[in-house]
């Protein structure tokens, strides 16, 4: 399999990830849902590994991690790094299990959110912030956690809108396609 | 084939995490004129237009969703805030006295009244937000040819907002009240005790007040306000008597009293702000002069004070 993305696929990439740092910072910041504010660039990291694996997950989340850092005027490399990991994992994930539930997008938000508000937290204690692991802090990761895992379907379903057509075919994916067609595996078969 | 692919993918990764731990530590260890800051300045200067225009475009996208949250916490509001009406009105009949005492006291020393206005507010459109609850920070579309600097104080019809920590030609940073490198000195409602407001880091909802006195009584609902201090060369940047928020509830903490206090500022819906232009150093000379004039009145004016005390009421 060719894990060389096409400059179409980054030029996707790129240009998905302006449009949502800048939405995500300009509107989705503004607008607290239960208290905490949904946060769209870690679901992006999350759902471009997971449909165009781990090195462009980590690429990705390298590059929009520190372009959140550059807008915001935030700890150069924090965001970096912690993205760096989610997008990594996200892609490992593709590829070591190829999860193809429709629960899929939901529990990889779930677990990119709550790995990146845990990411954060572990990165800031370790920089010295002073701040006691409270109740309220573990509130804001849990809410936080539950308010991207809304929002993760979609998001997910406009990732893979976005960049469908620039992904390389998947084999496996075309197997099992083939399979579901022509009946081989098809439950319809069965009758 | 498949070694050269795990070789490759590793590589990746770790370039990219030795890449950002490289950029966090240097970050970290340089002063705020360092280059990487510097960078990060240039970088929103390129960006603050877009951020702005941005805004603009999706100002109905915000509002709309801003409204449908409005309208379910509105009957939530509306009970919140008559309780809080009935509570205020003997208090404002209060205020009203003490008002027109301060007044009085004012013209006696030949003071000059020092009202926000006085501070050249220039009213900023906040444009973008840190989604993080770890940066309390915003981004305002007013910069440097607006006469905004380092350090001004930002606020909004409710209070205290933050402070700007960058400028740019098309606009500015500001740490909100809530983020880990502010402090401010404050006093609680009408006492004397002054402590230091700050974040409760990691409860963006919440600050917290420290070293006050130890027999500082607080109670609840009671205002916090800036203190304004003025102590060369450790002069408050912010005007005295800006609205911080309310104390929640309070501990008793070793020697000193802590205070919890909650923002008066929705900080989550910041759309309009106004920032203090002279703020910093012109109101610390502002108030050098003034601290030599109350020095002067005091010594001229001992005993007409007693006298315009007594014919107040205030005097006892």
């Amino acid at each position: 399999m060719n894990t060389t993305p096409s400059p179409a696929l980054l030029g996707r990439v790129a240009a998905l990830s302006v449009v949502i740092v800048f939405l995500q910072i300009g509107v989705v910041s503004e607008v607290p849902v239960f208290g905490v504010n949904a946060d769209l660039t870690s679901l992006l990291v999350a759902f471009i590994g997971l449909l165009g694996g781990s090195t462009l997950g980590a690429s990705a989340g390298f590059a929009i991690g520190l372009l959140v850092d550059l807008s915001l005027l935030q700890t150069l490399g924090l965001t970096s790094l912690v993205f760096t990991l989610v997008g990594y994992w996200a892609g490992r994930l593709r590829e070591l299990r190829d999860p193809q539930a429709a629960l899929t997008p939901l529990l990889v938000g779930a677990g990119a959110s709550a790995a990146a508000l845990i990411g954060y937290s572990l990165v800031e204690f370790l920089l010295g912030v002073d701040a006691p692991v409270s109740f309220e802090l573990l509130r804001q990761i849990v809410l936080g956690t539950l308010v991207n895992s809304i929002v993760a379907v979609p998001m997910f379903a406009l990732v893979r809108r976005a960049l469908s057509s620039a992904l390389p075919e998947d084999p496996r994916r075309r197997r099992r396609r083939r399979a579901y067609t022509t009946g081989g595996l098809s439950p319809l078969s069965k009758a | 084939m498949y070694d050269k692919t795990v070789r490759r993918r590793r590589a990746v990764l770790g370039l990219l995490v030795v890449l950002s731990l490289l950029l966090l530590t240097a970050y970290f260890g340089e002063a705020p004129s360092g280059r990487l800051h510097a960078v990060q300045r240039d970088f929103l200067s390129v960006v603050s237009p877009i951020q702005d225009g941005a805004n603009k475009a999706l100002k109905p996208v915000r509002d709309l969703f801003g409204w449908v949250g409005d309208t379910f916490h509105a009957k939530g509001q509306r009970d919140e805030l008559r309780r809080e009406l009935d509570r205020l009105r003997p208090e404002l009949a209060a205020a009203e006295a003490e008002k027109r005492t301060y007044q009085q006291l004012i013209s006696l020393y030949h003071l000059e009244r020092l009202g926000l206005s006085d501070y050249h507010p220039v009213a900023a459109t906040v444009v973008g937000q840190s989604p993080n609850f770890w940066y309390s920070v915003v981004t305002i579309d007013k910069g440097t040819p607006d006469g905004v600097r380092v350090n001004d104080p930002v606020v909004n019809g409710e209070g205290l907002v933050g402070r700007v920590v960058a400028v740019e030609s098309d606009g500015a940073q500001v740490d909100l009240i809530t983020d880990s490198s502010m402090g401010v000195t404050a006093r609680i409602g009408s006492s004397s005790a002054t402590g230091l407001v700050v974040p409760k880091v990691g409860e963006p909802n919440d600050l917290l007040m420290r070293y006050l006195p130890p027999n500082t009584v607080p109670v609840k609902g009671e205002l916090v306000v800036t203190s304004g201090t003025v102590d060369p060369p450790y002069d408050s940047l912010y005007p005295p008597g800006l609205v911080i928020g309310e104390v929640s509830s309070f501990s008793e903490e070793s020697a000193y009293t802590s205070v919890n206090v909650r923002p008066a500022a929705d900080l989550h819906n910041l759309d309009v702000v106004d920032v203090l232009t002279s703020g910093g150093e012109g109101r610390a000379a502002r108030l050098t002069t003034l601290t030599t004039t109350l020095s002067a009145g005091q010594s001229q004016g001992q005993g007409s004070q007693s006298e315009q005390l007594a014919s107040t009421g205030a005097g006892g």
